[in-house]
């Protein structure tokens, strides 16, 4: 009698053992692909495109800065409402560049490097024009891209 | 009388011998040469001197290359003369014929045209026609008036026969070889021995950052010697222009200093504001090192020890050197994580945001207030600990997949052990 307790609660403890095992099992299958599912906390992964604005979330002379390629880069829209984007990285030291509505261009606080709305040396110390990026507006976003 | 008549005579036969040799040069010359196309027909000049040897053909075969020839002009357009004209009677002084101007005559020469803005727009438009204008404000202009034919004119820099388009890479005063056309007089001693006047300015400008951007990454907008002394009107620039021709590239360099307690101070002293501590021909790349109380730091030159000066000095560096250890401690953070496979591109861009307040702290150094420097550095440290934290969080994420990919594995084995052992248990029932 005391030995077939013995056994039954062999069995059983293997059986839990076994149950807790495959839940464990389960949850290892089960995490990863929640976690798959779930959008990651970064706002930009790198790749050829990137939203980097929702259409009519940028006035017209007004500029936005936004993460392309593990870099900052730059979403004009110009006084006249064109959409255009650039590497935000200055040619000169590489800061970060900025759209100054009271000159209605691009700057690079650093050096005082002055890029016009084509991203072309106006004055100052940067060596090279900024590198411009394709701008696409698809439904509700503003895609940027690299030009092919 | 006898004398005279013979006298006479014998002028008049070497006159009619010239004429007829003349005429057979012109005519064994227009068999032996094959002239250009293009002006061969109308030039006399090409026909001759292409078929002569060194210096007297050298002009021709150069004209091929010569923006001049390009937009149709010809020998005559600036010597003159008549090339209709056989052999020497083309270069009639009464036809016109200027023939090779003295080194003195030379802007002078060059200016009829390049002086002239209703010539030049024919043919450019936006040419400048101020060139010899300038050219007599400059040294070389200035000593060439007073009988030195040693300085350079037009042809020294432009060169002659070929002239070149400036954008020309092959011309003497493309961006990139203004160095070494200046160099060709200011680097020879021999030549310029008696000028007083230092020869070593090309080799400094060669080791300078400037020459280095110019030079080795051809970067035409870096400055060559014509950036700071200017071109056709060059001079030296005075102690009070120094920074004004610096500011040409590095206004903001210069809007923090002449709101310095320097800019009094180095007004008063008669010192040239950049070039004090960059130096001129040979200015290094800009360091760390050189603000502080270091062996390399300059204000150590003026500063006494224990000065407000080297305080401040201290300061500054103490600022820059807080914001460039963190930022390099979040570097590393962020570096491993994303080394490991965790995903750091918006920790990439805090420290880019970190990486530019540093570039602007070293350029606000220009405002010797370290208050200034302090308030750029601790928005820098603002990014800069974020990248931390960020680069943390990444490493601690890396952690996170290690150890739950240790209690998968445990997991795994162990159901597979009981899978095992539940297994045999069912058989030992069936027997």
């Amino acid at each position: 009698m005391e030995s077939a307790e013995r056994r039954i609660t062999r069995r059983t403890f293997l059986d839990y053992l076994l149950g807790a095992g495959l839940l464990g099992l389960a949850g290892i299958v089960l995490y990863p692909l929640t976690r798959y599912l779930i959008p990651p906390k970064v706002t930009e992964v790198t790749g050829g495109s990137v939203i980097a604005a929702k259409v009519g979330e940028l006035a017209p002379n007004s500029g936005k800065i936004f993460p392309f390629g593990g870099k900052p880069a730059i979403l004009i829209n110009t006084p006249d409402g064109q959409l255009r984007a650039f590497t935000a990285v200055c040619t000169h030291l590489a800061c970060t560049v900025q759209y100054r509505p009271d000159l209605a261009h691009i700057w690079c606080a650093c050096h005082d490097g002055h890029y016009d709305l084509r991203g072309q040396v106006i004055s100052g110390p940067p060596p090279r024009p900024l590198e411009e990026y394709q701008v696409t507006v698809k439904g509700d976003n503003i895609i940027v891209s690299r030009k092919g | 009388m006898r004398s005279q008549t013979f006298l006479r005579n014998s002028l008049r036969h070497s006159a009619a011998l010239r004429a007829l040799l003349r005429a057979i040069l012109f005519f064994v010359l227009l068999i032996v040469g094959s002239p250009s196309p293009s002006v061969a027909q109308q030039e006399s000049c090409v026909t001759c001197h292409q078929a002569l040897e060194g210096r007297l053909a050298a002009p021709v075969k150069g004209m091929d290359a010569d923006v001049h020839a390009k937009r149709g002009l010809s020998c005559s357009s600036c010597h003159g003369g008549d090339p209709k004209r056989i052999g020497m009677d083309a270069m009639d002084p009464r036809a016109g014929y200027l023939g090779t101007p003295k080194p003195s005559e030379v802007p002078a020469f060059c200016g009829r045209c390049h002086s002239d803005p209703a010539y030049m727009r024919r043919y450019n438009p936006r040419i400048r026609t101020d060139q010899v204008a300038e050219y007599r404000t400059s040294v070389h202009g200035q000593r060439l008036v007073r009988g030195d034919t040693k300085v350079a004119t037009c042809t020294s820099c432009h060169g002659v026969h070929p002239v070149r388009a400036v954008s020309d890479p092959r011309s003497p005063v493309y961006a990139t070889n203004i160095p070494t056309t200046c160099g060709r007089c200011h680097a020879d001693p021999a030549y310029m021995k008696g000028y007083g006047i230092p020869t070593d300015q090309l080799a400094k400008y060669k080791r300078s950052i400037h020459g280095e951007a110019l030079l080795q990454r051809g970067n035409r907008l870096a400055p060559a010697c014509n950036g700071c002394h200017g071109n056709h009107g060059a001079v030296p620039p005075g102690v009070e222009s120094v920074a004004n021709v610096c500011s040409v590239c590095h206004s903001a360099t210069r809007d923090l200093f002449v709101k310095s307690p320097h800019k009094v101070a180095f007004d008063r002293m008669g010192l040239p504001e950049c070039s004090t501590c960059h130096g001129n021909h040979e200015v290094a790349r800009p360091t760390d090192e050189m603000i502080g109380t270091g062996p390399e730091a300059f204000c150590t030159r003026c500063h006494e020890p224990g000065s407000k000066g080297l305080a401040a000095a201290q300061a500054m560096r103490a600022s820059l050197e807080a914001l460039k250890s963190r930022l390099a401690e979040a570097e590393t953070l962020v570096a491993k994580a994303a080394n490991a496979g965790v995903e750091m591109s918006d920790a990439r861009l805090t420290l880019q945001e970190a990486q530019t307040r540093l570039i602007q702290a070293r350029n606000v150094i220009h405002s010797f207030n370290p208050k200034q420097v302090e308030a750029v550095t601790t928005e820098g440290l603002k990014f800069a600990e974020k990248g931390v934290a960020a680069g943390k969080a990444g490493l601690a994420e890396v952690q996170f997949r290690r150890r739950g990919l240790s209690i998968a594995l445990v997991i795994l084995v162990g159901t597979a052990i009981l899978l095992f052992l539940k297994a045999r248990e069912i058989e030992r029932q069936k027997m």
